[in-house]
């Protein structure tokens, strides 16, 4: 506990100077009140003394600490691992609202799976003039390679990860971008749950929370499917680039979910087009890779040759319909930026209807009308290097000093195809525990849902990964740059 | 279905943490029975505990002598040191950290646990005896974690191959060690020498053991305990005996036969320990005995390797 905590703790509690403030708060509504969502949750934490509440998150940090569920963060040279914040305060979704949610990201993830089938495939789109064709093959992540090859059940995306934010002005929900090459998070998800089930055992008694544990299964069983080989015990493996990755507890905590072996690229060979792994007593041949190695990595004959984490001769083996591979290879293609702009116009392409979620007002930079608004209006705008991702190559206009905006502008003008710009979104907010002041503050949070497709349908496990700013008035919720997290909420009802 | 590299990985985290686990021993040992030695035989005491762990070189390039602080530092804490007792317990944790998969959750937070322990000794400055009992409660957890949450599996005898093997060298090279400084060192008091032979059974946990068997310290018979015993942990038999056990149950071979080098290497070394006497041991010099049993230790574990962890794949 803080100096300053302690300090109040004797007659302060969590809620006692609560103020929603000018946002939507997902569970404080503007009178100061629950939301019918969130009232059973509220009254258990407005009425926990604040040592009952420290004493709890220390013990979750400490779970987390003893599990070993820590990034690791290069920037100090040293690779120190680092707890991802995790904040106690639950984020609430009442089930009308996930319902809508559900849909429209179902919606969204098969048109983006049937504009991968189609740009490697007839390329219809491209004839009907819906999207330029300058625009889907000047993509970083296109891969010509993928071009009439044909993948297992017609599946690219079988994983996907969109990231949503709640606009405060009109309290939408909206699309923020799609995550289809390989989301990670996911295991947080199942990990906050846990520890919170273990830290608020009365709550769940209460408020009749969605369970989120059937993850691993759903997407196994998926993975399953996708055998080149008949037979119901095929060899399922999850490709990870290493302890070094940033990710890779995740990929072992996924493995060990699944009940698949997770590998390493020298752990695999490729010998006249099949993939094996070495095992003890020789090769073992292998038919799906859940792969969580990019692209350019993944094989080095046939992508970036000096990659040492992939499989030389991978692609070969792809080719020849010997391995399965999830995601497909070239999905980066439906998740660039600039794609991104178009997506609302493959729902209506591809599935002739309307789309259930919006996407921000965006701007691509690569037509001249939108570039000459971006360049006069940098200082209130985001911009966003389009094949990037995790926070990286962008600009927030509102909080960046006069020079961060010129170098940018010179970036912008000088190649305008790499970027997109988009109006700041006033996020919600969600209480979260403030260490300083020892209360519950509002700070801004993001939702990153998982959709699992299956050739057929697409499964959303209830809630997702809610990212959180956790310093006041932050509106970037990545884990490298002070994010945290926390346990998403879907109730069964809608309070 | 095993991976070679989780076998690899297996195979070290046992080794690692058995290396752990001697160092904090002999370390321990020898700094309590410094405690009441007069202070000419500092050096004396410090030197040889240093070469059994086969860093003197290292150590006299960091250090002028030999003493309980620098011996601590060197063998509790270096970084510079690869096989100090905190750099073995980092090694054990990250290769346990890349196949936690493949590990039981106990045996990952139990690893993890000491880890964290560890550092937050090194960093409260504890004293030499709370951090080498801290180190070796690990190690005793360590087997009960492994014994009580593994299946017996392969996964479960590499791990055991890499402890015993650990175990067993680190056996010959206590006693070789020893040896070498009674024999060729200045002379030193009676009561000098048989506390030295006390401490090294201690740090072997056998002094308890040994004086149940026998009545007086003699170097003799605590090298034909250490090497020839069927029943103590620490024996060199007992390890060879343990270790041909796993490779046989690895390779699915029948006792008697051998699937790879490092079988027959193994079964080879265990006859000779089952049926030689500690006189004949003694008739051909004891430490060509063991230099010659350390030598085999390090070709088994290259054997080993090159049978399961590192093959050449022919396409």
């Amino acid at each position: 506990m803080s100096s300053a905590a302690r300090a109040h703790s004797s007659d302060q509690f969590l809620f006692t100077d609560y103020e929603p403030g000018p946002f939507y708060d997902e569970l404080i509504a503007p009178d100061g009140l629950p939301r019918p969502c969130a009232a059973a949750m509220y009254e258990k934490l407005a009425a926990m003394p604040l040592e009952v509440f420290e004493e709890r998150r220390k013990l979750a940090d400490l779970s987390y600490l003893v599990q070993g569920i820590t990034f690791t963060v290069y920037s100090d040279g040293k690779g120190t691992e680092r707890l991802f914040p995790f904040d106690l305060c639950p984020r609430i979704i009442p089930r009308s609202e996930w319902d809508v949610i559900e849909r429209g990201l179902a919606q969204r993830v098969m048109a983006l799976n049937l504009y991968l089938q189609d740009i490697y495939g007839q390329q219809r789109i491209l004839k009907d003039g819906i999207i330029p064709r300058h625009l889907v093959f000047s993509c970083k992540h296109f891969r010509r390679e993928m071009v009439g090859l044909h993948v297992p059940r017609d599946i690219y995306i079988h994983i996907c990860g969109t990231d949503l934010v709640r606009d405060s002005r009109t309290g939408q929900y909206l699309v923020l971008e799609d995550n289809a090459r390989s989301p990670s998070g996911i295991s947080y998800v199942l990990e906050n749950r846990l520890v919170m089930r273990r830290t608020f055992p009365r709550a769940f008694e209460v408020c009749e929370v969605m369970p989120v544990d059937h993850y691993p299964a759903e997407l196994v069983q998926i993975l399953r499917s996708l055998s080149p080989r008949s037979g119901d015990r095929p060899v399922i493996v999850l490709l990870t680039p290493g302890l070094y990755n940033s990710a890779y507890f995740e990929h072992c905590f996924l493995a060990q979910e699944m009940g698949i072996e997770l590998v390493e690229g020298s752990d695999l060979v490729v010998v006249d087009d099949v993939v094996y792994m070495k095992t003890i007593h020789g090769l073992t041949r292998v038919d799906v890779i859940y792969r969580r190695v990019d692209d350019d990595f993944l094989d080095p004959l046939a992508f970036r040759a000096g990659s040492l984490v992939g499989v030389p001769g991978l692609m070969n083996a792809y080719r020849a319909g010997n391995i399965a591979l999830a995601n497909a290879v070239g999905t980066g293609v439906s998740d660039d930026k600039a794609i991104y702009a178009y997506v609302p116009a493959f729902i209506k392409y591809y599935l002739d209807e309307d789309p259930i979620l919006q996407n921000v007002e965006t701007y691509l930079c690569s037509k001249p009308d939108h570039l000459a608004y971006v360049l006069d209006h940098l200082p209130e705008l985001v911009v966003k290097a389009v094949g990037e991702s995790g926070g990286y190559g962008m600009l927030m206009g509102p909080s960046s000093d006069q020079q961060t905006i010129e170098d940018f502008r010179v970036r912008l003008k000088a190649d305008p195809r790499n970027y997109i710009a988009q109006p700041v979104i006033p996020l919600s907010r969600v209480p979260s525990f403030d260490i300083a002041t020892g209360a519950m503050s509002p700070r801004h949070v993001d939702l990153r849902p998982y959709c699992l497709y299956d050739g057929q349908k697409v499964t959303i496990v209830p809630g997702g990964l809610t990212r959180v700013a956790l310093q006041k008035g932050s509106l970037v919720v990545n884990s490298s740059q002070g994010g945290g997290s926390k346990d998403t909420w879907v109730l069964r009802g809608d309070e | 279905m095993m991976l070679s590299r989780i076998a690899d990985s297996l195979f070290w985290i046992g080794r690692y943490m058995e290396r752990a686990d001697n160092t904090a021993r002999i370390l321990d040992v020898n700094y309590h029975m410094l405690l009441e030695q007069p202070p000419d035989t500092y050096k004396l005491r410090w030197d040889p505990l240093i070469a059994v762990t086969g860093e003197r070189a290292r150590f006299y390039k960091m250090y002028e002598e030999a003493s309980a602080q620098t011996a601590f530092d060197f063998l509790g804490f270096s970084t510079e040191n690869p096989n100090s007792i905190s750099q073995c317990i980092i090694n054990a944790r990250e290769n346990a950290r890349t196949i936690r998969d493949r590990i039981s959750r106990e045996l990952w937070e139990d690893i993890n646990g000491l880890y964290h322990k560890i550092n937050k000794l090194r960093q409260d400055d504890e004293s030499l005896s709370r951090f080498c009992d801290a180190v070796k409660r690990g190690g005793h957890r360590f087997h009960g974690v492994c014994d009580a949450t593994l299946p017996r599996d392969e996964g479960w005898h590499f791990v055991q191959a890499g402890c015993v093997l650990e175990r067993a060298e680190m056996t010959a090279r206590i006693l070789d060690v020893h040896y070498h400084q009674l024999l060729e060192g200045p002379p030193i008091l009676n009561e000098a020498r048989s506390h030295l032979w006390m401490a090294v059974l201690k740090s072997v946990a056998a002094f308890e053991f040994y004086k149940r068997q026998y009545t007086q310290i003699e170097p003799a018979k605590v090298a034909e305990l250490l090497l020839l015993d069927s029943r103590h942990p620490r024996s060199a038999r007992f390890n060879f005996g343990a270790l041909q056990s796993s490779l046989h149950a690895i390779s699915g071979s029948v006792p008697g036969s051998y699937a790879n080098e490092a079988e027959r290497l193994t079964g080879k070394v265990h006859e000779r320990l089952a049926y030689d006497s500690i006189e004949e041991i003694f008739d051909g010099g004891l430490h060509n005995f063991l230099t010659e049993l350390q030598h085999t230790c390090r070709s088994i574990g290259e054997q080993i390797t090159r049978a399961y962890f590192h093959y050449a794949v022919v396409a």
